[in-house]
């Protein structure tokens, strides 16, 4: 009996326990977590070094963060300098060698970086006492060389070449100048003339300028004792010679009057890129701060925002579109939605971004929205508490941007308590589609036509024109007609004659050609010869690994192409043989070859012939030279177009070669330049089979 | 003057205490054995739920290639309580994150979550333990979410296939011998049948082990852990017992290739020991003395002196019943594949005829201690080790002195260990290779 009674007993138990969890049910949360943020202990020294500690002993690391809170530098005629100021930085000092630097500070399993006005240092802490020396020494006592000043000159310089073409490089420079013109430190930027300008001695005065204590805070984190610190720091940075950094006033930047577009033509984007922008006065101290946060997190704040939605989800124009909102305590920030999007749905998408960032103005977000939002900050927040260098870098915060004392440990219930209201009127305030521009940078031939019929709230949006540094410059002539006296013959003889006339032409029965470009450091060698026999040989060179090979002994032929070698199908035959000629242009007279109408390239117009569905060529109208091939070639499923621009004509036997070919293939450009060219010689049978 | 002296002394000591971390953890089991291992640490208001099951790549039959890595996306299709297609949005409208990942020896389930939705991720882990739905459709969209993933990280990757080709060379019996994603044949073949006799057998909760990481209060946990876990039902005993592989006693020369690549890739390969094995921790450190970094030997050597290496590598992957140990190098201009294979062996032969230096000897017993601190710098990463230790290495308490496994490694021990496994005759060599893609 007892026993049955227990057995009930336990059974009604474990009913209960079971009902006290109903599993069909979402768990709700609990009680918002408690937020416990310390406060980081401070010293500051004589020269003005302001430093912040925070003790966490969890792990027996520690990371030093050296920043220097200076005012924006216009760098004017000499852009690049605090670049390379800050590549400069850290190798090595005047008491050691960089080699040596680095050997140390590598057994050491520690790293060191520097910035131009910063510094970052992190290692086990038992080693802290000789990384903060190793820091402070090259960050005080640098070492700087002209022969390191050359080295990384050079490496600038190739990196501004190799973003030439760049239309993400192109629209965001010119983003940046429109906003807040060439004259102001946050719109100007670095070209090959203002960094050929900039001298080893320009590079140590703007050191001594602004590497300077007075605004400078030094954060160190992690396993190690508050008088440690004190003492070492006091020890290293004591000799850093107090000084303030020269001030500067520079202009005060302006919204457009009007919402327009400002169109930069790249004649070969694929891809347009459309940044919608205007500026905010923008604090973090602002109350509506937060609220502002949210309205643009909701509007284009990741996957889960409404232009990512729109553009990307619903529409298929792109990859991913949003938007930013920035705060800045000198100037003016920026708000910007963007999106790179296809040639073809330039204006399309310029007018959702249009309609995307009216909308969160004019109607309130909803309920849903803002709640999902809120939790995702609470997320991020949270998350970001467990690094204990966020301690440190909301207390210098705090301390950089005049906030409350409070504000982050107040920061969740601010989140919590903002409203839809709230939401609405910060977008109201900061998000101004009056007042945009809409920078566009594209391929003008094919995307203007469509953007000049672009409304916004029922008016025409203007169109202003800019070149890729930024300078205003008039509309240019997209007009795709051509006199009707011209035709493919008439285009394809004044090439002809432009190069050297067709008798001299005919007489020619081969030439080789040599010529070199460099890839991402690497040299690739091209070697072509052709006679008039259809021979064909065309081989491609990687540090001189041949990567793709071609022969034509005018019947048949083989391609080798990373080591394999296969022979020429008959499509492939029908291809080299239109490439074999000397001079296919001879052999494209009287063909069906078309006039599709003119182009610009580079800023000049130029007749479009479709010589087969794979390729066009661009003829200059003025000089009749060919400038440009485009070859488009399937690859696994995508197409892939190339692009050759032909420059830099010279004369050889007669005859006029171009002695710059620069190819562009998705993203990679490289300029071939001919270091030699035989006509009628150099070539003999052999070198086609 | 000694008085100063002794507490100078006492100072050094209570330095070095400092360093000694500890992660302190509680470990169990439940009636059904599911392990659990719970970590308090209030640094932040965050909360990791982890589940790792004892099931991988290598858990197959013949022609049922790729279970387990199916598992990982079929098991967040839903369950009996959660629709079909909210698992994600109900992670990041909750202000967490979560993903997961399989090798081919255990698959990895976790959540992070602010520390009050610690319910919540118990939940979401014991639905999917559970009863998790199983059906065609969800067969179906997984099939081709699978082969898409396929084409992303293998087919369309440079150096994609390197492991696989590696895997498939070195072993002959051991699952190891197939890729961890297996065949789309083989997954294209099962039937719903087969998926769920797969789920029944490994995803119980004796097969696995719950950590709870984070700012937790651990009564209250341990009574949640009980209400969602205690119910889901035991599951038979999950044994293994797969092949043995032969020693490789003479040199094996392969080829693959890979229309990806333009540059061509050698690389030499040993057959090692499983991971719990220590000879594995010493093999770690060969793969480090070699190639970590700018000052490492065969780096400084091929890449930076005598310029015949665009780039250069030596790993271990560690597993549970054998290692692959692999070194390559990607060869620079005019240099060949031989040639590549004649300097990496050279380098490789001073590891076993001489004793690496004591700068070097020191030099990577800080970079190991480097590492081993970071890799406890979150509690999401802590959660992870714990898991992997309890479950794959039978020892929880590896999280506090697996460094003092490499701290005990001898220059000596080095040497041996690299006359044990690194031979000449035991080696495979691939020849990675470029290929033109096939046309259709």
């Amino acid at each position: 009996m007892k026993n049955i009674f227990t057995t009930l007993f336990f059974l009604a138990f474990a009913l209960v326990a079971e009902a006290q969890v109903d599993r069909t049910q979402m768990p709700e949360a609990g009680p918002a977590p408690e937020i416990n943020l310390k406060d980081p202990q401070t010293f500051e020294l004589r020269n003005g070094l302001k430093v912040l500690v925070v003790e966490n002993h969890k792990l027996p690391r520690v990371s030093i963060q050296l920043s220097i809170d200076n005012p924006p530098v216009l760098e004017g005629a000499k852009a690049g300098v605090s670049t390379l100021t800050g590549s400069l930085l850290g190798k090595g000092s005047k008491n050691i060698k960089k080699d040596d630097f680095n050997e140390e500070v590598d057994f050491l399993g520690a790293r060191i970086n520097f910035g131009s006005q910063s510094a970052f240092a992190s290692s086990l802490s038992k080693y802290f006492p000789r990384i903060l020396e190793l820091m402070a020494d090259a960050g005080l006592n640098p070492n700087f060389t002209q022969v390191e000043f050359d080295k990384e000159k050079q490496k600038i310089l190739t990196g501004l070449k190799s973003e030439e073409k760049s239309v993400t490089a192109i629209s965001g420079r010119v983003g940046l100048a429109l906003a807040y013109s060439k004259k102001h430190p946050y719109g100007e930027f670095m070209t090959e003339e203002s960094i050929n300008k900039v001298t080893l001695t320009d590079v140590i005065q703007f050191y001594e300028d602004y590497f300077v204590p007075a605004n400078a805070y030094l954060v160190v984190v992690g396993d190690i004792k508050f008088d440690d610190v004190k003492t070492l720091v006091e020890e290293q940075f004591t000799p850093w010679t107090k000084a303030v950094p020269p001030s500067f006033g520079f202009s005060k930047p302006a919204d457009a009057q009007y919402a327009q577009i400002n169109f930069v033509d790249v004649p070969n984007a694929v891809q347009s890129e459309i940044t919608v922008e205007n500026l905010v006065s923008l604090q973090k101290k602002d109350p509506d701060y937060l609220s502002a946060l949210m309205a643009n997190e909701i509007l284009g704040g990741g996957g889960e925002g409404r232009l990512f939605l729109n553009l990307r989800e619903d529409k298929a124009y792109t990859y991913g579109s949003y938007s930013s909102l920035g705060n800045d305590k000198y100037v003016p920030a920026r708000f910007r939605a963007t999106a790179s999007v296809r040639n073809a749905v330039t204006d399309s998408s310029v007018v959702e971004i249009l309609k995307e960032i009216e909308r969160i103005r004019t109607e309130p977000v909803t309920k849903e929205e803002l709640e999902n939002t809120k939790a995702k900050y609470t997320g991020r927040f949270v998350m970001a508490l467990e690094d204990p260098s966020t301690i440190a870098d909301y207390a210098l915060e705090i301390e950089t941007e005049n906030l409350p004392k409070d504000f982050y440990k107040t920061y969740l219930e601010k989140i919590n308590a903002i409203t839809i209201e709230d939401v609405q009127q910060a977008a109201q305030k900061y998000i101004k589609p009056d007042n945009v521009r809409i920078v566009v940078a594209g391929k003008g031939s094919e995307v203007l036509g469509n953007l000049e019929n672009v409304t916004f709230k029922g008016r025409k949006v203007p169109i202003k024109y800019f070149d890729k540094y930024a300078n205003a410059t008039e509309k240019q002539d997209y007009n795709t007609s051509v006199p009707t006296d011209v035709t493919a013959n008439t285009v394809l003889n004044k090439y002809i004659e432009a190069i050297g006339g067709k008798e001299k032409l005919e007489a020619v029965t081969s030439y080789s050609l040599l010529a070199e470009a460099e890839l991402q450091g690497m040299k690739l060698n091209l070697e072509v010869k052709k006679t008039n026999k259809d021979q064909f040989m065309q081989d491609v060179k990687m540090s001189g690994n041949s990567m793709s090979k071609q022969v034509f002994n005018g019947d048949k032929g083989y391609m080798v192409m990373q080591g394999q070698k296969k022979d020429m199908g008959p499509d492939e035959i029908e291809k080299v043989k239109g490439e074999s000629a000397p001079f296919p242009e001879l052999n494209y007279l009287n063909t069906d070859i078309t006039l599709e109408g003119t182009e610009s390239i580079d800023g000049k117009k130029a007749y479009k012939l479709k010589i087969s569905e794979e390729k066009t060529a661009f003829y200059d109208v003025e000089t009749g030279l060919k400038v440009q091939e485009a070859t488009t070639a399937e690859m696994g499923g995508q197409s892939i177009t190339s692009i050759i621009n032909y420059l830099d004509y010279k004369e050889v036997s007669g005859i006029q070669f171009p002695f710059t070919m620069a190819q562009t293939v998705g993203p990679q450009s490289f300029e071939f330049k001919v270091s030699e060219i035989k006509v009628n010689e150099g070539t003999s049978d052999t070198d086609f089979e | 003057m000694k008085n100063k002296l002794l507490s100078g002394g006492f100072l050094l000591l209570a330095g070095f205490c400092l360093q000694a971390q500890e992660v302190t953890y509680e470990e169990y089991e439940l009636d059904n054995g599911l392990h659990v291992i719970l970590h308090q640490d209030k640094t932040a208001p965050l909360v990791t739920t982890s589940v790792m099951y004892h099931v991988g790549g290598k858990d197959r039959t013949d022609g049922r290639t790729g279970f387990a890595h199916f598992f990982e996306h079929l098991l967040f299709e839903g369950t009996d309580n959660i629709e079909r297609g909210k698992w994600f949005e109900i992670v990041s409208s909750h202000g967490g994150k979560n993903n997961a990942n399989t090798s081919q020896d255990r698959t990895y389930y976790y959540e992070v979550f602010p520390s009050n939705n610690l319910k919540l991720g118990l939940w979401l882990e014991s639905e999917r333990m559970l009863h998790p739905v199983i059906d065609q459709k969800g067969i179906n969209t997984q099939q081709e979410v699978v082969k898409e993933e396929k084409r992303l990280r293998y087919d369309n990757r440079p150096y994609g296939q390197l492991i696989t080709e590696v895997g498939k060379n070195l072993f002959k019996k051991h699952p190891y011998k197939d890729p961890n994603i297996g065949y789309m044949k083989d997954l294209d073949a099962a039937t719903l049948e087969d998926v769920i006799a797969y789920n029944h057998k490994y995803y119980v909760p004796n097969n696995a082990v719950l950590v709870v990481a984070g700012d937790i209060n651990v009564p209250d946990t341990k009574k949640m852990i009980e209400d969602y876990f205690g119910p889901i039902p035991k599951g038979e005993d999950v044994t293994r017992s797969y092949p043995k592989e032969d020693p490789i006693l003479t040199e094996v020369r392969a080829k693959a290739y890979d229309a990806n690549i333009q540059i061509p890739a050698s690389v030499i390969s040993y057959r090692t020991p499983g991971f719990k094995e220590r000879d594995a921790y010493v093999l770690d450190m060969i793969s480090t003395y070699l190639s970590d970094g700018r000052s490492s030997k065969l780096y400084k050597k091929m890449v930076d002196d005598q310029k015949q290496a665009l780039q250069v590598g030596a790993f271990n992957v560690g597993q549970e019943d054998y290692g692959m140990y692999l070194v390559y190098a990607l060869p620079v201009g005019e240099t060949g594949l031989e040639t590549l294979v004649t300097e990496m062996e050279e380098e490789i032969a001073k590891v076993r005829d001489s004793l690496i230096s004591e700068r070097d000897h020191q030099k990577l017993l800080n970079k190991f201690e480097n590492q081993f601190v970071n890799s406890n710098s979150s509690v999401e990463g802590i959660a992870n080790s714990l898991a992997r230790n309890y479950l794959l290495y039978g020892d929880t308490e590896l999280i506090n002195k697996e460094i003092d496994i490499f701290r005990s490694i001898t220059r000596e021990e080095i040497m041996e260990v690299a006359n044990k496994y690194l031979r000449p005759d035991q080696r495979v060599i691939i020849d990675y290779l470029p290929e033109e893609p096939q046309s259709n």
